[in-house]
């Protein structure tokens, strides 16, 4: 076991060349200006970059504004949705990037509660993208007198922008000599900023990597500096292309500066109720985690093997829900090898579930780094299923020398992960051969092609470029190219909008199907994770009741973007009695606890109703925000049918004796007539059956969340939430009665 | 390594270790800012939690504020504590001092303060 | 016997939940169990010994967020 306390400490940055970095800097506009201190979680001011004409604003937040979009991804919409048009694509100097921390961020007494949100208009999907990212950037911005930055424009040559909150300047600089990969140029502005050691846990830096240029899976790495370990961390504002973006704008790195962290910056209405609360929350962690979850031992990745178990782990391009070869990335093969224990492991203060775990001293075997050894953070569950078991891998060595470069390079291992699923099948369908990867032999399982497909990413060349396309371009490049099936590639691309699915086999539950395809943003499993619920455990039978699920838990998740939280410390530990609540799913305590801190910090007393209408509001405004942008119809919430159910005959016979007996059991073939039937015959009746669930599903969901059968909102709705702005009216008053 | 140590059989149960802990640092006497704790039992004996200087508080302090200082008594260093209360919800003896109007947590640092108030000789310092 | 609401096959006498949950591979570890309505916690696990008649809930707690 690799213990914290026998850890030899990272190497400093040479400040030689750090001195000679800042040197080259230009300076193209600086401003100073007297930081807002926080009241009740709030300071109510936007700051604007436009990095064209390097203009900097600092405009009030209206009362109104506050009132309906909260904070968080609730603020970034509103002013993504400002600052664009219904023309506005991702690379338009008007898209935005914004970003925005919500009021109970940076509260330190509490576990996840440091998070950033950040949207903008993605390259993969063409509508609006929401990330929830740890590190320090969200909390300092708040800190540094901001509710939420919004960056526009497009600088000539590559800028940082600097925010120091203490002295109240904002810089924009031209800075040419930095790397563009995050692990060092994380390093190089933290080692830069800061005033000395101890001054670098106070700086944050925001940047993307060298794949941001010319690939759209690109994401946005925010860091914090690690003063144990003494190296910087990177966490991940992973989904949807907005590296893609920042890089498109020519910005290199945002840096924010801050130093004097407390336990009340936010100027909170009751210190007492959030004092409380975050002790109670310590002890529960200190005394239920070993019982239940283990995240300060293995973070998110303890649950890969177990969800092998239950069919549930991509594999192979979601073909199959588990491999016999899971144990060799078991939860104790990381604890036990690779993942340093006893560290203090949260991405924001007071994080006692430490869950952002790292493979320390790590000696990477390929790449432009051959040779380093580096700090890997993670792999978090989602990049370990879908850099390994989804694609053939299970090999951890491989598997964290993926996530590191995917990491450094800006790229986002979720879509990167189910990307190559994709390719390799393709690859052993014939639908790609070496001769169109250029010698690529993109089989499962081979670590050698995968990671050199992915540095060839990052130096923009051969295969990578096809690569960098994302799977939902990749599919439509092909048929174009007369390879492959198009209707099988639409089968088998795991994407949905553009976006990769996130790395849960959905085939045995409907719910989840809807979970990831009734979403916003594109298939993403953070607006709701109902597959227990729903296949295991048989708690939503009916169309009504998962309707109901598919309307509460994305709203109640929507809840935690606004105020600026993880969602992992309502459900990743549980108090010890929960078992004996009504709702156990729901966590009942935790989300009274919730409602305590929002009340602790803003003073205002909410229940659990006014958090769903909180959510429904901004959540209705991004529905409205896809139709502005063409899409956010029914026929945009389709999904490929690898999420529903076999493909390909292999599929449905590895799960023989169960399709046959739905067969029997749900479709309402009789067991001589099954038996009578050709594997096509069943293959075909199984997917016309469970397509047409999907359609049903999504006439129970619809007018639960308060949307016509073709998802549009209906002005009844937006009336009754508030919301019936005339922007949004508009766009939904003459959908009102289109028919799907 | 200098820590306290107890002798449970020896106390009484008087509270003067608490009252002289609590009254160091925070003025007043209130056993709730004792980083010493007595607790009754039913049976008339008495519990005596006190730090054993194990460092898990340090261990689990993501900011690095606490340390051991040359003879091992860990040290909170306040000016740099974000307040963030891990050290306070993991200390394994529940010794920690959080009080709501302090934005930082106060613990143990072996001073003897409640060795000397002792009237038994149940807690001493010991230096190994 | 019914384990969530589906008939369960497998019962046979003397039948723990331990039994039920080997035979299911259930290896999730936050789990709430109920037979009949009434919570069991873990370590009763081994020894409640099931009815052909019971009604056991075994229901799996999400994580991740």
């Amino acid at each position: 076991m690799i213990r914290m306390c026998d850890l030899p400490r990272y190497a400093d940055a040479d400040m030689e060349e750090i001195k000679k970095m800042k040197e080259a800097h230009e300076v193209l506009n600086q401003v100073t200006y007297d930081p807002t201190p926080l009241h009740r979680g709030y300071t109510d001011k936007r700051l604007k970059i436009d990095v064209t004409d390097n203009s900097v604003s600092i405009i009030d937040i209206p009362q109104e504004v506050k009132e309906k979009f909260t904070g968080g991804k609730g603020y970034c919409l509103r002013y993504l949705w400002d600052a664009t048009n219904p023309d506005t694509k991702w690379n338009s100097p008007e898209n935005a990037i914004t970003m925005s921390a919500g009021p109970i961020a940076g509260i330190t007494q509490y576990g996840g509660t440091g998070k950033c949100l950040v949207c903008t208009i993605s390259p993969m999907t063409d509508i609006p993208i929401d990330s929830n990212v740890g590190g320090y950037f969200g909390p300092f911005l708040k800190f540094s007198g901001f509710d939420v930055i919004e960056l526009t424009g497009k600088a000539k040559e590559d800028v940082i922008i600097v925010i120091d909150g203490n002295k109240g300047t904002i810089s924009i600089e031209k800075a040419p000599l930095e790397h563009k990969d995050a692990h060092i140029l994380g390093e190089e502005l933290t080692a830069m900023y800061a005033e000395d050691e101890n001054d670098r846990k106070n700086v944050a830096v925001v940047c993307s990597g060298s794949a941001a240029e010319h690939c759209n899976l690109s994401m946005l790495n925010f860091t914090f500096y690690d003063p144990k370990r003494n190296v910087v961390r990177l966490k991940q504002a992973g989904r949807g292309g907005i590296g893609r973006v920042f890089a498109d704008k020519h910005i290199k790195a945002l840096v924010c500066h801050f130093r004097g962290v407390k336990a009340n910056l936010n100027d909170v209405y009751d210190i007492k109720i959030i004092n409380k609360d975050g002790l109670k929350f310590h002890r529960e962690v200190a005394t239920q985690d070993d019982k239940q979850n283990s995240m300060r031992k293995s973070g998110t990745a303890y649950s890969i093997r177990t969800l092998s178990d239950y069919d549930i782990l991509p594999t192979h391009n979601y073909k199959y829900g588990g491999t016999d070869k899971v144990d060799e990335m078991a939860p104790e093969v990381w604890r036990e090898k690779w993942l340093t224990q006893g560290g203090a492991d949260g991405c924001w203060y007071g994080c006692s579930m430490a869950c952002a775990k790292t493979a320390d001293h790590f000696l990477l075997k390929t790449g432009p780094y051959k040779g380093h050894r580096v700090c890997v953070d993670g792999p978090e569950y989602e990049s370990a299923a879908g850099l390994g078991p989804n694609c053939g891998i299970t090999d951890p060595q491989v598997i964290l020398e993926l996530n590191f470069y995917c990491d450094t390079y800006g790229i986002d291992t979720i879509s990167y992960g189910t990307m190559t699923a994709f390719l390799m099948e393709c690859y052993e369908n014939g639908i790609l051969n070496k001769e169109r990867t250029g010698g690529l032999e993109l089989v499962w399982g081979n670590a050698e092609a995968d990671l050199e497909m992915l540095h060839q990413m990052a130096r923009n060349e051969g295969f990578g470029k096809i690569a960098a396309l994302g799977a939902h371009k990749q599919k439509l490049y092909f048929a174009e190219q007369g390879w492959g099936d198009p209707a099988f590639l639409n089968d088998i691309a795991m994407e949905q909008k553009g976006l990769e699915y996130s790395e849960y086999g959905c085939k045995e539950s409907l719910a989840q199907q809807g979970g990831y395809g009734l979403t916003n943003k594109g298939p993403q499993h953070d607006e709701a994770w109902l597959i227990f619920m729903d296949q295991v455990n048989n708690q939503i039978p009916t169309f009504e009741d998962k309707a109901e699920a598919l309307y509460y838990y994305p709203m109640f998740r929507t809840w935690f973007g606004l105020l600026g939280l993880c969602k992992l410390p309502w459900n990743d530990i549980v108090p010890a009695d929960n078992s004996l609540t009504d709702e156990p799913a729901k966590v009942p305590e935790h989300v009274d606890n919730y409602l305590d801190l929002y009340y602790g910090v803003t003073g205002t007393k909410i229940d659990r109703d006014d958090m769903i209408r909180m959510s429904e509001r901004v959540y209705n405004f991004q529905r409205i925000f896809n139709i502005r942008l063409g899409k956010g119809l029914r026929k945009n919430d389709a999904i490929p049918y690898r999420s529903q159910g076999p493909v390909t005959e292999e599929e449905y016979l590895s799960r023989q004796e169960r399709y046959d007996r739905q067969l029997v059991d749900l479709v309402g073939y009789t067991r001589e007539e099954v038996e009578k039937m050709t594997l096509k015959e069943k293959m075909a009746a199984t997917r016309r059956h469970r397509e047409s669930e999907y359609e049903k599903l999504i006439d129970a969901v619809y007018p639960k969340r308060g949307w016509t059968l073709n998802g549009v909102p209906t002005v009844a709705h937006l009336k009754e939430l508030g919301m019936d702005l005339p922007e949004l009216l508009e766009i939904v008053e003459p959908l009102q009665d289109v028919q799907p | 390594m200098k820590r306290l140590e107890k002798d449970e059989s020896l106390c009484i149960g008087c509270r003067q270790c608490e009252e002289a802990c609590s009254k160091a640092f925070y003025k007043v006497a209130d056993s709730a800012k004792s980083c010493i704790r007595i607790t009754d039992r039913e049976d008339g004996t008495h519990g005596i939690a006190v730090c054993t200087q194990c460092g898990k508080c340090a261990e689990v302090c993501n900011t690095g504020v606490i340390t051991a200082d040359a003879k091992g008594v860990y040290r909170l260093n306040k000016k740099e504590c974000a307040g963030c209360l891990m050290c306070v919800g993991f200390c394994p003896e529940n010794v920690m001092v959080q009080c709501d109007d302090y934005l930082e947590p106060s613990k143990c640092t072996a001073c003897g303060l409640c060795v000397k108030a002792c009237p038994t000789g149940a807690i001493r310092i010991v230096e190994e | 016997m019914k384990l969530n609401n589906r008939p369960y096959a497998d019962w046979h006498e003397g039948l723990t939940i331990r039994g039920v949950m080997e035979h299911m591979n259930f290896t999730w570890p936050k789990l709430v169990v109920k037979v009949n309505g009434q919570l069991i916690w873990p370590e009763d696990y081994d020894k409640v010994v099931l009815n052909e008649d019971d009604d056991l809930k075994i229901h799996h707690l999400l994580g991740g967020g």
